[in-house]
């Protein structure tokens, strides 16, 4: 048989009350006879059969004034005003009474009586057996032992003038009376002695009966808000609630009640036992009947208290404690205990569920309860219940340091409740990577595949771990294909690849998987993997690679969006898009790739034709690769005819205008491998024709020397100067080569003759007989020279003679004017005229004014003379121009005639030319 | 919140066969291991939709003590389903069902629609009654039957709305009055078509009944 009873406690402390200035148990009360008991606004007031009401304030000051002539019956402190209303009787008979006191209106030492109202129902003087009192201070019911109930409407603490109005005729006492405030409606409770029902007040008096059952008088109490504000009737079987419309639950706390309180969501329950004890009922002091005082919390559902008391008068609620005011005329004060030591006797016995509960009704903050969750925790695991020892953990996720939990579970047979705690862990964000691993590890750990799919797989979900980790866990468990899927989920192409090749060894997805992937990302992967993969799948890898390095698009992409496919307007917006996409299109550099096709030239022929075919501007690199692969497969080829389709292949490529490679380096190749055309070819490319010269002299190949000294002394003549000395220098006989090579300096006129027989004079082979001809020639040409050059300067003497004895004419002798005719218009010269002395010419004033440049020169001469003089400042400048003159003498085949020629000009005179030259002008006016 | 009807149940059945977890599970969507027994008649509510229309379900979990039973009892009264519960795992508690439900047919009007709840389907280790002799009493007795678990929280839903189905079925068929609150129906406050008449509890709802 179960214990059929809530939990009991002790939440609170019981202390009888004491008189402050004495120190003695409060007595002041102990000759009174007390009628009934209220409190409110910090004071209990007690109202005896002698009319006097008591007040005891917060320091147990008594006070007290008569309010009745006889006696108080009924007594009812407001909770929100200072007012006090009482029923009592000041004459002889059945005349009940209603006085309002304001308490805070004193008159003449007592409070005011603001109104006095009889209460009488209908003509029938009758005993008032209860009444209440709305907050609102607009209702008042009183009830009358013959079952009516009167309502006064209106402000209760002024005397009006309106009627009662009887809202409830029954034949049995009326017991208890509450209102009840629900949104706009009013209603009042009536309890009798056998009935309950609920009167809506505001609507027309509506009646409901709630039950065919009443109360005692006392047992009625109205809970508070946590509560929902219910009518609670105590009867021997059970507590009832009521609801304006109707019975709400019931509590089975056995027993006679005499009285019910409330106290902040603590139902005050004063009983009497109801077992029939074989001996007669427990006496206390001076005989009185002992009563039982519980206190129920109603929402936690536990006996916050319960003890006996002597014979208790009433218990009131002020100050935030409980006051029971008991038959002996004492107070005792229950004070409730603080939730902390509430809490802690609740981890005592273990009652974590119940202190859970309590600290939320409390309003605990959440470190207090995650304090609970973790003892709680604690607990359960003590006793061995990992189950729920995890579910508290879990609570406590985000407060409680992850770690304690952690390590209390890390053991093997614990792990079900750690993946739990995890699992929780992650699921709140707070996990960290240690927590992801750990996670993980115990998925693996358990071979439980299905969470670990769960947890990786699960689509949508919001990534709460740290996908590196996780991938890192799972590969080193061996569950790379879980591994593989998150890092493919997550974009963790690295991972994936390496997943992919190192773990699971699937080149050909890691491949595909690489042409999925964007332009960057495909890259540098390829970059990283490009060498495993080139050396397990080398087909299709190059392939890749191709497409990488032209026009690379990821493989799971459509070439046009689907979009623009559908309509008519879209036309033209894939025409676009075609166009901008191949802007779009991004190339990798074929050069970065090279190094991974290492052992594997067939495929990086084939990739880097590919290469040059489509991108013919690939940088030299590609090119210098793709020659070194030409030219070494061209020196390992056995077979002749193979080689020679090689070699026409590399010179091909070397002759191809687009092909970009470095000359030098090209060189270099070709000299290693020993590649005759094309060296040959490069030299002539790179105008290096003295090093295809050398080259073929190097290889004694005259035929070719001669050849090569044809084909490119127009552009080198010191060809063939070199080709002389070579032949020259051959002790062999090689004399029609020296005789051609002769013939041809001789025709461009190479060398002095004097250099050609001191080149010729090196070789012992050369007769003179080859060179006799030559000499003779050049002799007779020379003898010629001179001739010329003799006649030159005796002429050159004879101008200059003439043209000093013109100016020793012009300066001693007179010059006739005799011109007639103006040398402009040709009309007859007329005065006033100009004349000048060079040829002499004579102008009228008005044409030598209208044509003359300056007042000093002779028009008709200026032309000429102008010419003369920029010929003579041109010398001038130029012998200062020491470039010019080095250029000169570096290009011309004499240099000896350029130096002369400065000389000429006057190089070395430190003289300037005097420019006044020609005639100066004597203008003369004849009249 | 307003709603279209409110239907009043009642859950019974042998003490700790799981009746106020079900009703914790249904209202709250949780589950407590270590429950207090019921001291009394406890209450829980909560809406539910059938046919588009809101329906407020008003359930009393009774205690199962025998003690109890005459307070219990009076709450029978007035209430158009009972879910009659018992364990799977105590056949002691299944063979005290015809008890139950002569009480519950005694006490409560002739139309209440009772559901037959085996309870803790989750232990099936430790089954005692097996599924299809619940199917056969439900069968003999014209229940309704499902197989629940309080803890997993399995057909917990569908017992109590597959109840409210059957009642709505009822009030379709015009087997209940629903006009007379004794068949624990009642239309909701803006639903009712003669609001002025029904007596002053009859709103239920705080809206009802405006006038003064």
């Amino acid at each position: 048989m179960a214990f059929l009873q809530w939990r009991r406690f002790n939440f609170f402390d019981k202390e009888p009350v004491k008189d402050p200035s004495t120190d003695q148990i409060f007595d002041q009360l102990k000759d009174v006879n007390v009628s009934a008991c209220t409190s409110g606004r910090g004071q209990l007031v007690v109202a005896d059969f002698e009319g006097n009401l008591y007040f005891i304030n917060r320091q147990m000051e008594l006070t007290s004034f008569r309010a009745y002539e006889i006696r108080v019956t009924h007594l009812l402190q407001m909770k929100q005003h200072s007012i006090i209303i009482t029923i009592g009787e000041d004459e002889q008979g059945i005349n009940p009474l209603i006085k309002v006191w304001n308490l805070e209106k004193m008159e003449r030492g007592i409070p005011a009586c603001t109104r006095l109202t009889r209460a009488i129902p209908g003509n029938k003087p009758t005993p008032v057996s209860c009444f209440t009192v709305h907050e609102n201070l607009n209702f008042l019911a009183v009830g009358f032992e013959n079952g009516v109930v009167l309502l006064f409407k209106g402000d209760v603490t002024r005397d009006r003038h309106s009627k009662p109005r009887t809202v409830y005729e029954g034949t049995k006492r009326v017991t208890g009376l509450a209102f009840k405030t629900q949104g706009k409606d009013v209603f009042l409770f009536v309890v009798t002695d056998n009935s309950t029902l609920s009167i809506n007040l505001t609507a027309k008096d509506q009646q409901a009966e709630l039950e065919n059952k009443g109360a005692t008088p006392g047992t009625i109490v109205m809970s508070d808000a946590s509560q929902d504000n219910q009518l609670v009737i105590g009867r021997q079987d059970a507590v009832y609630f009521y609801q304006p419309d109707g019975r709400g639950p019931c509590l089975a706390f056995e027993g006679i009640k005499l009285q019910l309180h409330w106290f902040r969501g603590y139902l005050i329950i004063v009983g009497k036992e109801s077992k029939t004890l074989p001996r007669a009922p427990v006496l206390g002091p001076h005989g009185m009947e002992m009563n039982t005082v519980t206190v129920y919390d109603i929402q936690n559902k536990f006996i916050a208290y319960s003890a006996p008391y002597p014979e208790v008068i009433d218990v009131m609620c002020e100050s935030g404690s409980i006051f029971i005011f008991t038959g002996d005329r004492k107070f005792y004060q229950l004070q409730e205990k603080d939730t902390q030591s509430k809490l802690e006797m609740l981890f005592k016995k273990n009652n974590y569920a119940l202190a859970i509960s309590l600290a939320k009704s409390q309003q605990l903050d959440q470190d207090g309860l995650i304090d609970i969750f973790t003892q709680y925790g604690d607990h359960l695991y003590s006793k061995g219940d990992h189950d729920g020892a995890i579910d508290q953990y879990i609570k406590t996720i985000g407060k409680l340091e992850a770690s304690y939990v952690i390590r209390k579970f890390l053991d093997a047979q614990r792990i079900h409740n750690l993946t739990k705690y995890l699992q929780a862990l992650h699921k709140s964000q707070t996990a960290t990577e240690e927590h992801t691993t750990l996670l993980l590890n115990c998925y693996t750990k358990l071979k439980d595949v299905s969470k670990l799919d769960e947890f990786i797989m699960t689509k949508d979900r919001e990534v709460d771990f740290d996908v590196e980790t996780a991938i890192n866990v799972c590969r080193q468990s061996g569950y790379s294909e879980h591994a593989l899927s998150l890092a493919e989920k997550h974009k963790k192409h690295e991972s994936y690849l390496k997943i992919q090749l190192e773990d699971i060894k699937d080149y050909q997805r890691a491949l595909e998987y690489i042409g999925k992937l964007d332009f960057e990302a495909a890259e540098s992967n390829l970059k990283q993997y490009g060498k495993i993969l080139m050396s397990q799948v080398p087909q299709q890898t190059t392939e890749l690679l191709k497409r990488l390095c032209t026009d690379y698009k990821p493989t799971d992409k459509p070439l046009i969006d689907q979009s623009s496919l559908d309509g008519v307007l879209p036309l033209f917006a894939s025409i676009l898009l075609d166009s901008s996409g191949i802007g779009r299109i991004q190339k990798a550099n074929a050069e970065e790739f090279i190094h991974i096709f290492v052992n594997n030239s067939a495929r990086l022929t084939e990739f880097l034709e590919h290469m040059i075919e489509v991108q013919p501007n690939s940088s030299n690199l590609v090119y210098n690769t793709l020659l070194e692969l030409y030219l070494h497969d061209m020196v390992h080829e056995k077979g002749i005819s193979a080689r020679v389709e090689r070699e026409r292949k590399t010179l091909e490529l070397l002759k191809n205008p687009d092909a970009n490679y470095d000359i030098d380096q090209a060189l270099i190749l070709c000299q290693m491998n020993n590649f005759k055309a094309g060296i040959l070819f490069l030299y002539e490319k790179a105008h290096l024709y003295q090093q295809i010269l050398r080259y073929h002299m190097e290889h004694r190949e005259y035929v070719h020397v001669i050849e090569a000294c044809k084909k490119f002394g127009q552009q080198d003549p010191q060809l063939w100067v070199q080709a002389l000395s070579y032949f020259a220098s051959k002790e062999e006989n090689c004399k029609s080569q020296l005789m051609e090579t002769l013939s041809h300096i001789d025709k461009k006129n190479l060398l002095p003759p004097l250099m050609v027989i001191q080149i010729l004079a090196h070789n012992s082979t050369a007769t003179l007989s080859v060179v006799k001809d030559y000499i003779v020639r050049r002799l007779q040409m020379e003898n010629d020279q001179i001739a010329e050059d003799e006649r030159l300067i005796k002429q050159y003497r004879e101008d200059t003679e003439k043209k000093r004895s013109k100016i020793e004419e012009l300066k001693t002798s007179a010059k006739v004017f005799q011109a007639s005719k103006c040398n402009i218009c040709s009309h007859s010269l007329e005065l006033p005229s100009v004349h000048f002395l060079c040829e002499p010419h004579s102008y009228h004033q008005h044409c030598f004014e209208s044509y003359a440049e300056n007042d000093l020169e002779c028009p008709v001469c200026a032309p000429e003379n102008r010419k003369i003089m920029d010929i003579i400042r041109a010398q001038e400048q130029s012998k200062d121009i020491h470039e010019f003159f080095h250029n000169q003498l570096e290009r011309a085949p004499d240099g000896f005639s350029v130096v002369a020629d400065y000389f000429g000009r006057g190089v070395f005179n430190k003289v300037t030319l005097i420019t006044d030259q020609g005639g100066k002008p004597s203008s003369s006016t004849t009249r | 919140m307003s709603y279209a009807y409110l239907f009043k149940y009642i859950i019974i059945g042998d003490t700790g066969v799981g009746k106020s977890c079900l009703l914790l599970q249904f209202t709250d969507k949780r589950f407590q291991p270590v429950h207090d027994l019921t001291i009394g008649v406890e209450f829980g509510a909560r809406m539910i939709t059938i046919d588009g229309k809101q329906i407020k379900l008003q359930i009393w979990d009774t205690a199962g003590q025998e003690s109890f039973r005459s307070i219990t009892r009076s709450y029978y009264r007035g209430a158009a389903g009972a879910l009659l519960v018992y364990d799977i795992t105590r056949r002691d508690t299944f063979n005290h069902l015809t008890t139950w439900l002569e009480d519950a047919r005694q006490h409560s009007n002739s139309n209440m629609v009772i559901m037959l709840i085996g309870n803790k389907s989750d232990l099936e280790a430790r089954r005692e009654v097996k599924k299809e002799e619940g199917e056969a009493f439900a069968r003999e007795h014209g229940l309704i039957f499902m197989e629940t678990s309080a803890k997993t929280a399995a057909n917990v839903e569908e017992a109590f709305i597959n109840t409210a189905k059957e009642i709505y079925q009822k009030i379709q068929d015009g087997v209940f009055d629903i006009n007379n609150e004794a068949n624990g129906i009642k239309i909701g406050p803006q639903h009712s078509p003669a609001n002025q008449n029904m007596p002053a509890g009859g709103s239920g709802g705080n809206q009802g009944g405006g006038c003064c």
